[in-house]
């Protein structure tokens, strides 16, 4: 099974994690890593090659991380880049999570990726759209 | 005047630079100055691959960093901001030629032997020692993580807190 790690700024990880936990359960093989004010990258990149290593089982890991380009997905590039089998997505919602813990088994990392691109696009969605389209 | 901003921080591009400062100011280009740094191409590929839209992001030694904002007429046209990883960095710059009348504090975390200054800031002796060169040479040292914090001088908040090293 691919280990989900979620890396965010503050609290927003756990925080995540806590919200998914009220719609789909508890979850087995995802695991946190926060970034504190006094972080810096190196540092959280122990971090998160740490909580890698935890739900590392052979198959892939996919990093979830809030915004490209921060400190949470630097890290996680940085470890991705020198290990095989990972891949970072940035851009994590609740959506995203929620899909990701319903289609996770029997999928490999690249099928879990486009899980995860098609949960967090479509999870973007507006109530006036939604109530304009016509019944079919 | 290019270099519009010179920025001392050890997680270099991240997410405060690339929403708070970029929208504070126009930047055209991102030096990012750190000899080891510029020296590691696996970060210097990640780093040119988070630019913000609009601006472009190179990776230079110090003296690189210098000789193109001193002498490349493309840096005459460009908003600058150059981000070196810590206060040495930008005691470096200056020794080499980069004219600067402020310098600005960003992250500074923990590393072996550095002292707590604030939440978001820890410096090491020779941190210390590079600002109080930087001081004395009339540059204002400021310690700002996002851009409304007061661009007070910051000096005086060092050689109280690390007096040991400050003096």
């Amino acid at each position: 099974m691919v280990g989900i790690v979620i890396v965010c700024h503050g609290e927003m990880a756990d925080g995540m994690l806590d919200a998914a936990r009220m719609i789909v359960g508890q979850q087995e093989g995802f695991v946190t890593v926060s970034l504190r004010e006094a972080d810096d990258v190196e540092s959280l990149m122990e971090r998160v090659a740490a909580a890698v290593d935890k739900v590392d089982t052979g198959d892939g890991i996919l990093i979830l991380v809030d915004v490209f380009g921060a400190s949470p997905f630097n890290a996680s590039a940085r470890l991705a880049m020198q290990r095989d089998n990972i891949e970072v997505v940035s851009g994590v919602s609740l959506p995203m999570l929620l899909e990701l813990a319903v289609q996770r088994d029997g999928q490999n990392l690249s099928q879990l990726v486009e899980v995860a691109r098609e949960a967090g696009t479509s999870g973007i969605r507006t109530l006036s759209e939604t109530l304009s389209k016509k019944p079919v | 005047m290019p270099v519009i901003h010179v920025r001392m921080d050890n997680r270099l591009i991240h997410g405060q630079i690339l929403v708070s400062w970029n929208a504070e100011f126009k930047i055209d280009h991102i030096i990012v100055t750190n000899d080891k740094v510029a020296a590691d191409p696996l970060q210097v590929t990640l780093l040119q691959a988070v630019a913000p839209m609009g601006a472009r992001v190179s990776v230079l030694s110090i003296k690189d960093c210098v000789a193109y904002c001193n002498g490349n007429p493309q840096a005459e046209k460009e908003n600058i901001f150059i981000i070196a990883k810590f206060p040495e960095d930008g005691l470096a710059l200056v020794e080499e030629g980069l004219k600067m009348p402020v310098l600005n504090l960003g992250n500074q975390a923990f590393v072996r032997g550095s002292k707590k200054v604030s939440n978001t800031v820890y410096l090491t002796e020779s941190g210390v020692k590079a600002l109080k060169k930087l001081h004395e040479m009339g540059i204002r040292i400021t310690c700002r993580m996002m851009p409304p914090d007061p661009d007070a001088e910051y000096w005086p908040a060092l050689e109280k807190t690390l007096p040991e090293w400050a003096k």
